[in-house]
């Protein structure tokens, strides 16, 4: 399964009375209703570790773009009208700024690994707690409450997966807390954020600037405002989208693929 | 007027100096640059004017690291490719043809270890990648292990191995034309050139040709020669290339600083102490 295609409903898979074992490309199984597929006894393997890595890097792709404005300078230098570059332009800067993670699992403790370099302050909110020997290798301090990481981050990056917890998880309340300067980054889900609430924060300069890798849909409808907005940097899901990666992820399938119909244990199978 | 002038802060290279602006303005004496980079200075004639000089180099190090990390990142992702495709007016594109390049794992070779070339190798590790260098000496023993990089002598072999090639090197006669068609034909061709020091330092024409015949993969330049460049360049047109508007350090905080480490030197000059970052004509 790729990209969440072929859609898996109960008619598809009354269908199918020999498949034994579905096997989804990355590490996001939101889009599969694994209750219906163990009913009909499918088995269901992802690719969860093999992607950490390169969404972490496109996490900060995306935080650098947008902090440095890079979409909006390269238009800048290629544009037919551009007599010369005007010395008031200017990005925010990232070296020592303060980035808050929300979701601290294998991705987002990359993305705190990679920022740490950058002389970045570290917030993260999770679940849980990590272990004080994580967070002083990365720096990163806890908050209990997402609104204190959320009043006092110039970068808030979502790391988490979908769940009904956090479906909206950053609505209009949340953007509200936010600093006026500050950048939202998502390399989650697009259904993580209200992205009404988002187009009209966008627009009332409520936060400064958005850079998502995911929306909902994907892609956006051609006629949707977060096309049209300076603000925003959007790039089509492609957190894991590296030649290196993918071959991986194609094998681990394959492996995973292999073993459901040998009747063995399926490597990386989801529960 | 021109008696009246005592110090000059050199904002974006402007006002140009000169032999006739020096005559002018008998009492200068001190100008000021608004950054590292003084190759726009002709070092001798000023200070044969008896006029002292200065740029602000704590202040850019780690913003122009930064610069060299995002283009590096949008590069390596195709960023600017892929936003477009997500803003056109076409919704077709086929996910499978949009695949960047892994970082993990792959090569950075830095040429010029300076301080900023230092801040990106200790950036360029966070993300899991194998570090070479070239620089005109060899940095300390510690220095190399703390960011796990391997000097390179010759830059010929830096060139050869790296999947990422980083300018960071000041202009100079010796850095004019530092990268050319060999230096070009030396890369993989499966290699990017990242440049985030002055755009003299690449032959440029070579640079266009090797990007047309595939002799390299891409380019990220945030420095051209001249900057902009005339709007029929070749290099505007290229896909594989990203071209930023000397970003450098252009943020508000790296200004803030650069402008604050210029006062401190103007009014060293101004009581007569030594300067905190004086330069002289080497």
């Amino acid at each position: 399964m790729w990209h969440h295609k072929p859609a898996i409903d109960e008619e598809l898979l009354q269908s199918l009375p020999n498949l034994k074992v579905v096997a989804s490309s990355g590490v996001g199984i939101d889009h599969l209703d694994l209750k219906l597929l163990s009913s009909y006894g499918v088995k269901v393997s992802n690719t969860p570790f093999i992607v950490s890595t390169d969404t972490a890097d496109m996490g900060m792709a995306l935080l650098l773009a947008s902090s440095r404005r890079l979409v909006e300078g390269h238009e800048m230098a290629v544009s037919p009208d551009t007599e010369y570059f005007p010395a008031d332009w200017l990005g925010v800067e990232v070296s020592g700024a303060t980035l808050g993670i929300v979701g601290m699992g294998t991705i987002g403790y990359k993305v705190a690994e990679r920022a740490k370099a950058f002389e970045m302050k570290i917030l993260y909110h999770n679940r849980n707690q990590r272990k004080k020997e994580e967070e002083s290798a990365v720096g990163a301090v806890y908050c209990k409450k997402i609104d204190d990481l959320l009043q006092q981050s110039d970068f808030v990056l979502l790391a988490v997966n979908l769940t009904p917890q956090t479906h909206k998880l950053i609505g209009k309340r949340e953007l509200e807390l936010m600093k006026p300067t500050a950048t939202l980054i998502n390399i989650s889900r697009g259904l993580i954020v209200d992205q009404d609430a988002l187009v009209e924060a966008l627009q009332n300069k409520v936060i400064k600037a958005a850079a998502l890798d995911v929306t909902y849909p994907e892609p956006l409808p051609r006629d949707h405002p977060l096309l049209k907005l300076k603000n925003v940097i959007i790039t089509p899901h492609i957190g894991s989208a590296t030649k290196t990666t993918r071959w991986v992820m194609m094998e681990e399938m394959a492996e995973s693929i292999e073993a459901g119909l040998a009747g063995l244990p399926v490597p990386r199978e989801v529960l | 007027v021109g008696k009246k002038v005592q110090a000059i802060y050199l904002w974006w290279h402007k006002p140009v100096i000169d032999k006739e602006l020096l005559q002018s303005l008998p009492n200068l004496k001190v100008i000021a640059n608004s950054g590292v980079g003084m190759d726009h200075l002709d070092l001798k004639l000023v200070a044969s004017f008896g006029v002292k000089m200065a740029n602000a180099p704590r202040a850019v190090s780690s913003t122009t690291a930064d610069t060299g990390m995002a283009l590096l990142l949008a590069s390596a992702r195709r960023l600017v490719e892929v936003h477009n495709i997500s803003i056109s007016p076409s919704m077709e594109y086929c996910e499978a043809d949009i695949l960047g390049v892994k970082l993990a794992g792959a090569t950075l070779g830095i040429i010029g270890m300076g301080s900023i070339g230092y801040k990106i190798a200790l950036r360029a590790k966070a993300f899991e990648m194998k570090i070479l260098y070239h620089n005109r000496t060899r940095r300390k023993v510690q220095d190399e292990q703390a960011v796990d990089a391997t000097y390179c002598r010759r830059i010929d072999s830096l060139l050869q191995q790296a999947d990422f090639v980083m300018l960071v090197v000041s202009l100079t006669p010796q850095t004019h034309k530092l990268i050319g068609k060999k230096e070009l034909e030396l890369m993989k061709p499966t290699a990017t050139l990242i440049n985030i020091s002055r755009g003299a330092v690449v032959d440029q024409e070579a640079l266009v040709a090797a990007l047309q015949t595939g002799v390299i993969r891409a380019a990220a330049l945030d420095v051209t020669s001249p900057e902009p460049l005339p709007r029929d360049h070749p290099l505007l047109k290229l896909k594989n290339v990203i071209i930023t508007p000397h970003l450098g350090i252009k943020t508000d905080k790296a200004t803030y600083m650069i402008t604050e480490e210029a006062v401190e030197n103007i009014l060293a000059a101004l009581s007569g102490l030594p300067l905190p970052s004086e330069v002289l004509p080497s």
